[in-house]
Parts: structure tokens; C-alpha cells; sequence
């Protein structure tokens, strides 16, 4: 399976990505971004949707003015993507999938 | 309105909601729906006053609605209707409702669908067979292309006493059912645009769900209202999206989206 990073951060519009697994987070996100420096908020938030119970489903989307974050999770892993409205959504959710499900398939 | 409780009827059969509305001595509608019919059964102090399915009204709608094996039930308390069509206790009821529901069961094993269409049989065993006026009105609309359902809209009989009259008349020996595959192989044979694009996303689609794939994209094509022949990006991505979300297997997804997304991108 193809499905990488690279892939991701290849297609236009995409600003950079989240990976959080148990206790680790990695953030690669522009330094000027508002979410490069909220590890803490970002934790917090991938705590409350891998609880048990709380999973609102694979993907969530969640569009802001400027900014669409994509989030992908599967079993305790999750991969948010952060990209620009003009990102083609369907692939970056396609491309996003394949990523979780090599990284999940790697651990 | 205020709505009380709700449910598959696949799960909770209708005589068994009766009974609890009945125990309860509840007052109000209860609305059923079966594919495309629906009715409504009202309770007044847990007994049954008033039914309608349809055209169908009184006990008969009741029956009618009984032995619906899947649907929907909604209940709607203190709804209640300005006439009176059903005059007889939740026992009777009840008691006539379990022959039925026997009766259908028996006939659904040998006529599982309402959709199915039958043709009639030229190779009759018995020397003579007595007809009905019902069965004979049946037999007049059978000609291999119409199905029980719309044969019974035809001739104004609901589709549970359509399904009986057939299944009188299969085990007579009068009819048959038609050759599946003619109408499955017609239905089947969905003509694809050749392009790239499109046979690249069949030949992916084919190894992860099988000869349905062309089905699927014509489907799914249409329902997005996305043009096979267009070479927008968007739609060919949301198209491929959608398609994926339909394969069960998620094994087979994954290995889907992989070869066609790496198309795509190769494309782009």
C-alpha cells in the first residue's frame, strides 16, 4: 500500500498533519500556525475521541473559515490533516485513510 | 402529537406491539409501513377501534397489516380517529392473526417476494382444474413481465391476497417463476463510457466487489449527479470516494482506494 505522509503533504492545499498514538503526539504544522504550538489542546482533544464511547465515527471534519481539519481515526490512533478550503476534499480524506491505515498497519 | 414509542417491526412483529398496547389499555394511532404501503391501527383504552391500509379499512386492514414482516411501527398517543370500523376483541384478533401469520409464513417459503414475476405454465399434470373467479381475474394479467405487486395494484387486491391467489395457483401447477437470470442479466448489462478513467475505476471496482462493479458506478454516478465523461478532478475524487464507502470488505476498500487513488494521482 502507497498510501504516505508524502502523499498527503502532496496534495495542494494541504498545510501539515497531526499524528497522536497512547501518550505520543508529532505535530508537523507550520511554525506561524495557530495549532503548532497547542500540543496540549491537541492531546486533550484526541483523548476525548478515542475514549471508548465517545468515536463520532472514522472521519470528522471540521471546517473553520480558513482552515479544514480532517480528522482520521482508527483503533488509538489518530491522524488529523490541516489543510486550506482549497484542498480537494475527497482525495485528501481517500489519501488520509491509506495513511491511517499504513500507520496502523506498521505498529 | 405526541409520540410514545417507535420501532422495527422486523425485530417486534406487529401482534406482539398490539398486545403491549392492549395490556396497557393505551389510546392513540399506531402507524405502520411496509415498503411502499402504510396503515394505521387505533387503540382506544387498549382496544381496537379503527384501522385503515390504503383503501382497505376496519378488521380487514388490521389483518392486512399483521403479517407485514419488516417495516416501521410509530405510536402516537390520545390520536384519535372520529369513526368506529372494528367491532371485535383483541382475542379474536389476535387468535386470527397468529392463522395468518402461519399462512404467510408457509406461502413466503415458496414466494419470498411480492416483487417476484411469474409466467404461465404450459405443462399442466391434472386433467382438470376448477378456477375461482379471483384466481382467473390473476391468471389474465400474468404474462412473464409483471410482477405479483404490480399485478396486484392492477386488479385492486392488496399484495398479501395477491400472494395467497400465486400461491394457490404454483401449487396447482398453473404457474412459474420466471427465468431470473433474463431479467437479472438485463439489468446487469449497464454499458459504461470507455474512457481511462472509467475503465481503470471498473477493472479496480471489479477486483474488490465483482461483475456488480459496472452496476455500482452507473449507480452511484447518477445518484451524485457526476459525469463519467468529465475529466473534473472534484468529481472523479468524490465519485471514487462514494464508490469505496460501498465495498464491505474493508480489506477490499483499502485496496481499492490504494490502486485508484494512485491512478488518479498519476494523472493528475
Amino acid at each position: 500500500m502507497k498510501g504516505t505522509i508524502k502523499d498527503l503533504l502532496n496534495i495542494t492545499g494541504v498545510q501539515g498533519y497531526v499524528i497522536a498514538s497512547g501518550r505520543n503526539i508529532q505535530i508537523k504544522l507550520p511554525s506561524r500556525h495557530g495549532l503548532a504550538n497547542a500540543k496540549d489542546r491537541l492531546m486533550d482533544l484526541y483523548k476525548d475521541l478515542i475514549e471508548e464511547g465517545k468515536k463520532a465515527g472514522n472521519t470528522i471534519e471540521i471546517c473553520m473559515e480558513d482552515t479544514i481539519i480532517t480528522i482520521f481515526l482508527s483503533s488509538s490512533t489518530m491522524l488529523m490533516v490541516v489543510s486550506s478550503c482549497i484542498a480537494n476534499m475527497a482525495l485528501l480524506r481517500m489519501t488520509g485513510k491509506l495513511v491511517l491505515a499504513n500507520i496502523v498497519k506498521e505498529k | 402529537m405526541n409520540q410514545e414509542i417507535s420501532g422495527d417491526l422486523e425485530n417486534t412483529r406487529c401482534p406482539e406491539i398490539i398486545k403491549i398496547l392492549s395490556l396497557g389499555k393505551r389510546t392513540g394511532r399506531l402507524i405502520l409501513s411496509y415498503g411502499a404501503e402504510s396503515g394505521d391501527i387505533y387503540f382506544q383504552d387498549g382496544k381496537i377501534i379503527h384501522a385503515k391500509c390504503g383503501l382497505i379499512e376496519g378488521t380487514k386492514a388490521v389483518y392486512e397489516m399483521v403479517v407485514w414482516p419488516s417495516g416501521e411501527y410509530r405510536f402516537f398517543v390520545d390520536d384519535t380517529p372520529d369513526i368506529t370500523t372494528v367491532d371485535i376483541s383483541i382475542e379474536e384478533i389476535l387468535a386470527e392473526t397468529e392463522n395468518r401469520i402461519r399462512q404467510m409464513d408457509r406461502i413466503s417459503s415458496l414466494i419470498p417476494s411480492a416483487n417476484i414475476v411469474f409466467v404461465l405454465d404450459p405443462d399442466i399434470k391434472e386433467k382438470e382444474i376448477p378456477i375461482k373467479s379471483i384466481q382467473w381475474r390473476v391468471i389474465a394479467k400474468i404474462n412473464g413481465t409483471s410482477s405479483i405487486a404490480e399485478i396486484a395494484q392492477s386488479i385492486g387486491l392488496t399484495e398479501t391476497d395477491a400472494m395467497k391467489v400465486f400461491y394457490t395457483l404454483l401449487k396447482l401447477g398453473l404457474i412459474k417463476e420466471v427465468e431470473r437470470s433474463d431479467s437479472h442479466k438485463a439489468k446487469m448489462s449497464v454499458k459504461l463510457p470507455v474512457t481511462p478513467f472509467v475503465t481503470e475505476l471498473k477493472n479496480d471496482l471489479v477486483k474488490a466487489i465483482g461483475p456488480i462493479a459496472p452496476h455500482i458506478i452507473v449507480e452511484t454516478a447518477q445518484e451524485m449527479g457526476v459525469d463519467l465523461l468529465s475529466d473534473n478532478m472534484d468529481q472523479r475524487a468524490a465519485l471514487i470516494e462514494t464508490i469505496h464507502s460501498k465495498i464491505p470488505d474493508e480489506r477490499m476498500a483499502l485496496d481499492f482506494l490504494n490502486t485508484i487513488t494512485d491512478w488518479l494521482k498519476q494523472g493528475a
